[in-house]
């Protein structure tokens, strides 16, 4: 399976008749943009700003934030299931626009942990996402939608507003191409160069908003997975997206899979990447260890695997399925190196692990997703909701977005953090 | 120029040169300016600040109750408003290193400025207080004086400079412990580093891969196993408690547990509970406890089994917490708080124990 990722390199963004790129510049026709967006009668209306860094807002209400993308030798294979015809993503051609995102908000939304991205001040120097160009989206719920259902449009409408933006830059050429191109079938047998693999943690149920899972899978949700084997090109080009909340994870994230990129990096020269076996978070001890099992198996006797990157989603409870994973593949014999998010700031680094596994020694600390930090900074603007829009703080205080500072936990700050690994960070004791 | 910080240092009636061990027994008293290793301590602080006080007390007499001693010895402290406290270094003194870490814990709690002591890793007095003050590394004898002082000072400069340590994602005020040669606080912290997870990920498991040897980011523990105990015999006659860390409270949640990482547990009276409770947990989703709080704790079950007569009673009292990304050596803490607890009842033989 072959991937050409062909970039574009989007210096500015603009408002414009017609959507199109020039010489780096995006120009954006958002009235052309607002209808493709109220096609969706869940749609009440749509609410679209051009966001730049320096500015003084702040971008409430998040629930994703995407890279504009699409394929340009295919019909209908945008994000296959969720907004595509369903069909296996991942190969052919796509083009990507770079230096900029779609930020996607539910102003309508009733969850409490919600995204928040300012452009200017401490979180826009922490998130790279500070440092993009944006095209901010916060669609309204039409009258009679049901919350979960309105959820979904919300999610399509930042899909579809990605792929038209990519589709729009057709005439600007491309400022590099990435060829992703693993032949798993026939991956070179005789070489010495050990086979490593990815386990990737892609959901877990235990955030569930109102009992219901969010899709992010080839448009389905993923409750009751089992593990399965896909190629590392359908995560990258949109077989899998964020989930309806933004935990350390976003489709941004997820299109530029930090482990599975850097074992690309890595294919032929160090080691041979011999794929990825997506697995859930379970909430049953029997699906625990019937997901460990199974997992462990297509690592070591389906993919042929000697090592494995067991890949972690936000929460306490996936340590739990990783761990048991991770130590399944150990007694079949392939290395793990396994990552653990230390939830708590107070302890040490040993007090937060949570599995007692003796053959799982290679922890790799991918970011304290839970870590708080104060924020001293004042908008002048807020998007996706307003000054007196709730921000979520685990304690039982009462804070809202026009407030002097916020008390924040990182993984709602987008592009801080990032589970699948692109993040420059690391846990250490203090 | 900024005016001069004012400093207190705390000493024993050794260093404090009132005598050796013989003087043990001495109580609090006060010396105007630097006294013996505060001579150092002030050249090494030059013209940025002055000792103003030292005050000293006898290593026996502080031992005897650090808790209360260090109530009397901050009073002395305070009345000198110091912007900037030091204790010791107390080496690998063991009395004294408690007396130096009591004394930071009560000035940097009370006057809330930065505390700064020096001792040899094996003293208890840094397992116990390193939490609560910053502790520069020592040898085990007083030969390194000089340049144990000259990191105390350094340090205590660092965090009175008010600076922001950029490499923490938070921009604390929070000086890196390698950087700084003292003891970490008990604190974690994400921290900015050169590589990406994934590049450090790879680059080990490829070592690991290939026999050579390679860093974990974490050491796991290694938990101790703890037997089950022996089964309750006529159990149709033992009252029997309720424990459980779903985070079942009572509505308003009155010993506000947090819904994670929690260090708090409560004792609520079961009736009430039933009849206006909450759910304070962030781990599982609530909903099917709150629809009906008998399917975390069997409190229906339980009454059932006591009318039958297969039990004795249910203990009145649900003991409550919240387990969420709670370190497992607080847990233990809250287990042994619980146990004293039900211990003291006297009356319970058993307890049953619920989680999500």
């Amino acid at each position: 399976m072959k991937l050409e990722i062909e970039s574009i390199d989007i210096k500015e963004i603009q408002s414009g008749s017609k959507t199109h790129a020039q010489e780096g510049v995006l120009y954006v026709n958002l009235k052309e943009l607002e209808e493709l967006i109220l096609k969706d009668a869940r749609i009440k209306s749509v609410d679209i700003h051009l966001v730049y860094p320096g500015q003084k807002v702040r971008v409430l209400n998040l629930m994703d934030v995407i890279q504009p993308r699409c394929k340009v030798d295919k019909v209908d294979a945008d994000f296959p299931g969720f907004i595509g015809k369903m069909q296996i993503a991942g190969s052919g051609r796509t083009r990507s626009l770079q230096n900029v995102a779609v930020l996607v908000s539910n102003p309508c939304t009733n969850r409490k942990e919600n995204g928040v991205l300012d452009m200017d001040g401490p979180i826009a120097e922490m998130s790279p996402y500070g440092k993009m160009n944006h095209i901010s989206i916060a669609p309204y719920v039409a009258a009679g939608v049901e919350e979960r259902d309105f959820e979904n449009a919300v999610k399509a409408a930042g899909l579809k507003t990605a792929v038209y933006l990519a589709r729009g830059a057709d005439q600007h050429p491309a400022s590099k191409v990435e060829v992703y191109d693993l032949d798993i079938p026939n991956l070179d047998r005789k070489s010495n160069l050990p086979r490593v693999a990815c386990y990737y943690q892609l959901y877990s149920p235990q955030f569930d908003h109102l009992a219901i899972s969010d899709p992010c899978f080839y448009g389905t949700d993923v409750h009751h997975l089992m593990p399965t084997v896909v190629h590392p090109n359908e995560v990258l080009d949109g077989g899998v997206v964020g989930w309806l909340a933004i935990k350390a994870l976003d489709t941004y994230s997820i299109q530029n899979h930090g482990v599975i990129k850097e074992l690309y990096r890595h294919h032929g020269k160090d080691l041979i990447f011999a794929g990825v076996v997506c697995a859930v978070a379970n909430m049953e001890p029997a699906a625990r260890v019937r997901s460990a099992c199974m997992a462990a198996n297509l690592v070591k006797n389906v993919l042929g695997a000697e090592g494995v990157i067991l890949v972690k989603i936000t929460g306490g409870m996936p340590h739990i399925d990783l761990s048991m994973a991770g130590e399944e593949c150990e007694k079949l014999g392939v290395k793990t190196a396994i990552f653990t998010q230390p939830l708590t700031p107070v302890g040490t680094l040993s007090d937060t692990i949570l599995f007692n596994a003796e053959s799982l020694n290679l922890i790799i600390t991918s970011s304290a997703t839970f870590e708080r930090t104060k924020i001293s900074w004042k908008a002048e603007k807020f998007i996706g909701g307003t000054a007196e829009t709730r921000v979520f703080c685990p304690d039982p205080i009462d804070q809202f977005a026009g407030d002097p500072v916020i008390d924040i936990e990182e993984y709602l700050l987008p592009g801080v953090l990032d589970c699948t690994g692109n993040s420059r960070v690391i846990v250490k004791e203090y | 120029m900024a005016e001069k910080l004012r400093i207190v240092h705390y000493l024993n009636q050794f260093f404090g040169q009132v005598g050796g061990e013989e003087k043990a027994s001495t109580g609090f008293l006060v010396k105007e300016g630097p006294v013996g290793p505060g001579l150092a301590l002030q050249k090494e602080l030059g013209d940025r600040g002055q000792v103003v006080a030292t005050v000293i007390c006898g290593d026996d007499t502080f031992a005897l109750s650090p808790a209360k001693n260090a109530e009397e010895g901050l009073k002395l402290v305070a009345s000198h408003r110091p912007d900037l406290f030091f204790a010791g270094p107390a080496f690998a003194a063991g009395r004294y290193s408690i007396a130096c870490g009591a004394m930071c814990k009560a000035v940097g709690a009370e006057l809330g400025i930065p505390v700064v002591s020096g001792m040899f890793e094996e003293v208890p007095g840094m397992e116990l207080y390193r939490k609560y003050a910053f502790i520069c590394k020592t040898g085990n004898t007083a030969r390194s004086m000089p340049a144990v002082i000259r990191d105390m000072v350094r340090l205590a400069m660092r965090l009175v400079s008010g600076e922001k340590e950029m490499r923490l994602l938070t921009r604390e005020n929070l000086p890196r412990p390698d950087e700084y040669n003292y003891f970490s606080r008990n604190l974690l912290r994400n921290e900015y580093c050169e590589k990406t997870i994934a590049e450090r990920t790879v680059e080990k498991l490829l070592a690991k891969l290939r026999g050579e040897p390679f860093e974990s980011e974490v050491v796991p523990p290694r938990f101790e196993k703890v037997p089950p105990p022996p089964a309750v015999r006529d159990l149709e006659g033992a009252e029997i408690a309720l424990i459980s860390d779903g985070g079942l409270v009572p509505k308003g949640n009155p010993d506000r547990l947090a819904r994670r990482s929690n260090l708090r547990w409560g004792a609520y009276d079961i009736e009430a509970l039933r009849r206006e409770y909450e759910v304070t947990h962030a781990g599982y989703f609530n909903d099917y406890v709150l629809e009906r709080p008998d399917r975390l704790v069997p409190f229906d079950v339980m009454c059932e089994l006591a009318e039958e007569g297969k039990i004795g009673k249910l203990h009145p009292t649900f003991f409550s917490t919240s387990g969420c990304t709670t370190v497992s050596k607080r847990c233990g803490e809250m287990g042994d708080e619980i146990g004293a607890e039900i211990k003291k009842r006297e009356t319970i033989r058993a307890a049953i124990l619920t989680s999500t």
